[in-house]
């Protein structure tokens, strides 16, 4: 009761910082079982979020690189999300469903920086889901390398 | 020589089975490790994927471009569309995508196409109508390179995967060859474990029935076996022991040795157990073993050995055999052979004495005729001479002359008789027949008697008769008949060997116990060395050469006073030579 209080004000407070934001571009919305249905939220209230760096390889590129951003938790702790599973989708039009558990057992990052500079939308940017592959061997997996969606821009909580 | 090669042979395969075993092991997991890892690495490419959605990219911002012509997107769409196409260049020229699109030959596309976008970047950025189409037109290609690019990502991913599956079946097909091979020789293991324990099984079958004969034979036998561990504790006791020693098996398995029977405890016994378990095996016999309850001990056999196991002593058996029957008829055996050593002995001095009385016997027939002549002679010489006279004086001759002639003949003749009497005893003494017959007896008489024979065969020799005692007080215990043949001997001899002219002394003498009497002459001394060989039977003196005689006499008259426990001795002395009878004095030594 106390966890979804805290949740539902934090949520509260996500959804008040987006609208005084309102001549930012946002940069996600997320839909579905979440309080209230539907939020979109900009770089201001993103940044708002527990920092959280990772250091890992990708597939996409050579050596290990350093990402900056939020975890997927924290952001879905704060926006009451109750489903077992979140559809994400790209620019591109890219959409992946990733169960509900990957981001409980495993620190998914939303970074919005990579070695210091921040994702632009021309890169693979502005948001991109990254897993801490280097840490966990069953990450090393094409069935896991299809969930790092980048140009992330949506998420649906079902 | 099959014999020592099957066991090496039998160890080799097995072992060989194991080496391939693990060989094939090994290189079956070294190969699947490798493709393990090959599917790891490999499988994270997917370029056709990543060319197709370029591809799509591009062919959106041509429409986009076209629709925004017309009015039917603006600025912003167009813009999210270019940066769209822009990042997925960016990812081709990023790492692992632009080392595949160099491996299929695109390297120099990508530069085009970088540059394209480059160039056209501000069009977009600038966008004014009128545009749309020129840049429908310059995107166009870009679509198509893709479509091109992806078409060869297709084949060279198909090439790969091709090749890749080529490898993983040889791999796969030389695992499953080295399955079989494993199989084989697991195979191989199992048949050969399952002989060894067959083989196992009946060894063990073997050794139990072994065993069971082992102890079948000791419970049954007829020697009492026991064994005792290094310990000197008992560990084996069949029931002829317990019948032998009398305690059960349960009293002295387990126990110490010396303390079931004090037998086991003897200094002989506890050395053969220490020498067998030094490895020496020992033999007692008949060694004497008491039993509680009984006073005779049974003899037995004792027969040690170490008990060895590999090449270890691990204790001493022992068996016993009960030797008493053969202890019995051994102590019969030496008693036998001594009752048998004292007959042979009885009967080879019965024998020798048989011996040397045929001998004596022998030389009595052969030294008859000088005994006759020695003897029977003089007697025959006095009657004789006084039949002579009576012949001679014929009718002159008055009757107390007649008689006088007479009785001195029937004397002779009476001594003759008794001298053929004696000479018969002599005989049997010699047969052994012979017996003193004594009886008390005047030995004074007997002197004088015997002088007055001596005068009348010789009269010119003087013979003085010395009385210590009175005639007639000298009663010896004797017979008379063997008393008067010493004296006339000794008497004769003394004769014999006097110088002429000299006289013979008769003495008569005696104390509490014997009585005796010497006959002595002044003749020349008897030599030292005949002293004593005089008496012996057929000894001559030096002294009697020239002088007739048997060598009879003095044997007679010792044996005859010895018989009657008196004696005939030469009595020490230079002056002339004395003969001493000496005859044991009546009523003494009675009661």
């Amino acid at each position: 009761m106390t966890r979804q209080t805290g949740a539902t004000v934090a949520a509260l407070i996500l959804v008040g910082a987006a609208a005084v934001a309102e001549q930012q571009d946002p940069l996600l919305q997320v839909t579905g079982r979440i309080d209230g249905g539907s939020v979109s939220l900009d770089r201001t209230a993103l940044e708002a979020l527990p920092v959280t760096t990772l250091e890992t390889t990708t597939v996409v590129t050579d050596g290990t690189h350093r990402f900056t951003g939020f975890l997927m938790r924290d952001l879905l702790d704060r926006l009451g999300a109750g489903g077992d599973h979140v559809s994400a989708l790209a620019l591109n039009d890219y959409a992946v469903d990733i169960p509900m558990a990957d981001f409980y057992d495993y620190d998914v990052v939303v970074a919005y920086s990579m070695d210091g500079k921040a994702l632009h939308r021309a890169d693979k940017g502005p948001l991109w889901i990254v897993y801490p592959r280097d840490d966990h061997a069953v990450l090393q997996d094409i069935r896991y390398d299809y969930r790092w969606v980048w140009q992330l821009y949506q998420l649906d909580v079902r | 020589m099959t014999r020592l090669g099957d066991p090496v042979y039998r160890l080799l395969v097995p072992l060989a089975a194991v080496v391939v075993f693990a060989v094939l092991l090994t290189f079956s997991l070294i190969r699947m490790f490798e493709i393990e890892n090959a599917m790891r690495v490999e499988a994270e490419q997917n370029m056709l994927w990543v060319l197709h959605q370029s591809e799509v990219s591009a062919r959106r911002l041509s429409e986009t471009a076209a629709l925004a012509d017309l009015g039917a997107a603006g600025a912003d769409e167009l813009s999210l569309r270019f940066d769209i196409l822009v990042s997925r260049v960016a990812m081709l020229t990023d790492g692992p995508q632009l080392r595949f699109m160099q491996r299929i030959g695109y390297a120099e596309d990508l530069e085009w196409l970088t540059g394209t976008l480059d160039a056209l970047a501000p069009m977009v950025a600038g966008f004014r109508a009128g545009d749309g189409m020129r840049l429908h037109g310059a995107v166009e290609p870009i679509a198509r390179l893709f479509g091109r690019a992806a078409n060869a990502a297709m084949i060279a991913e198909w090439d790969d995967l091709g090749g890749r599956l080529e490898t993983y079946r040889e791999q796969l097909r030389q695992i499953i060859a080295f399955l079989i091979g494993i199989m084989a020789a697991g195979g191989i293991l199992a048949v050969t474990l399952a002989v060894a324990l067959r083989q196992s099984r009946q060894r063990n079958l073997m050794l139990r029935r072994a065993r069971d004969f082992s102890g079948m034979l000791i419970s049954s036998s007829g020697e009492g076996i026991l064994a005792v561990d290094g310990a000197g504790r008992c560990t084996l006791w069949n029931d002829a022991m317990a019948q032998l020693v009398g305690k059960p098996a349960e009293q002295a398995v387990g126990h110490a040795l010396s303390e079931v029977a004090g037998f086991f405890d003897t200094a002989t016994v506890r050395q053969s157990v220490q020498r067998g378990l030094a490895g020496e095996a020992t033999h007692l016999t008949l060694q004497p073993l008491f039993r509680p309850g009984h006073d005779a001990p049974r003899h037995v056999d004792l027969r040690f050995f170490p008990m060895l196991n590999e090449d270890e002593i691990v204790g001493v058996i022992l068996f016993v055999h009960d030797a008493s029957d053969r202890y019995a008829a051994r102590q019969k055996d030496m008693q036998d052979r001594d009752r048998l050593e004292e007959l042979v002995t009885e009967r080879t001095r019965d024998l020798d004495e048989a011996l040397q009385r045929e001998r004596s016997a022998a030389d009595l027939y052969r030294n008859f005729a000088a005994m006759v002549s020695h003897q029977f002679r003089t007697p025959l010489a006095v009657a004789d001479s006084a039949l002579q006279r009576l012949i001679r004086r014929g009718p002159r001759a008055d009757p107390d002359e007649v008689a006088d002639r007479a009785v001195r003949a029937r004397n002779a003749i009476a001594g003759l008789t008794r001298l053929v009497a004696s000479t018969l005893d002599t005989v049997r003494l010699d047969a052994g027949q012979l017996g003193a017959r004594r009886v008390r007896c005047d030995i004074g008489e007997i002197v004088h008697a015997v002088c007055a024979r001596q005068r009348d065969a010789a009269p010119e020799r003087e013979i003085r008769i010395e009385a210590a005692q009175a005639i007639g007080g000298t009663a010896a215990l004797c017979d008379p008949a063997h008393a008067e043949q010493i004296l006339e001997n000794l008497l004769s001899n003394a004769v014999k060997y006097a110088p002429a002219d000299t006289p013979v002394y008769v003495a008569l003498d005696g104390d509490t116990t014997h009585v005796w009497c010497d006959v002595r002459n002044s003749g020349p001394p008897v030599a030292e060395a005949d002293r004593e060989k005089i008496f012996e039977r057929n000894y001559r003196g030096a002294n009697s050469a020239g002088i007739a005689g048997t060598g009879i006499g003095l044997f007679m008259a010792r044996t005859l006073a010895r018989m009657q426990g008196g004696d005939v001795a030469l009595h020490p002395g230079a002056d002339g030579v004395t003969f001493r009878l000496t005859l044991p004095l009546w009523g003494a030594g009675r009661p």
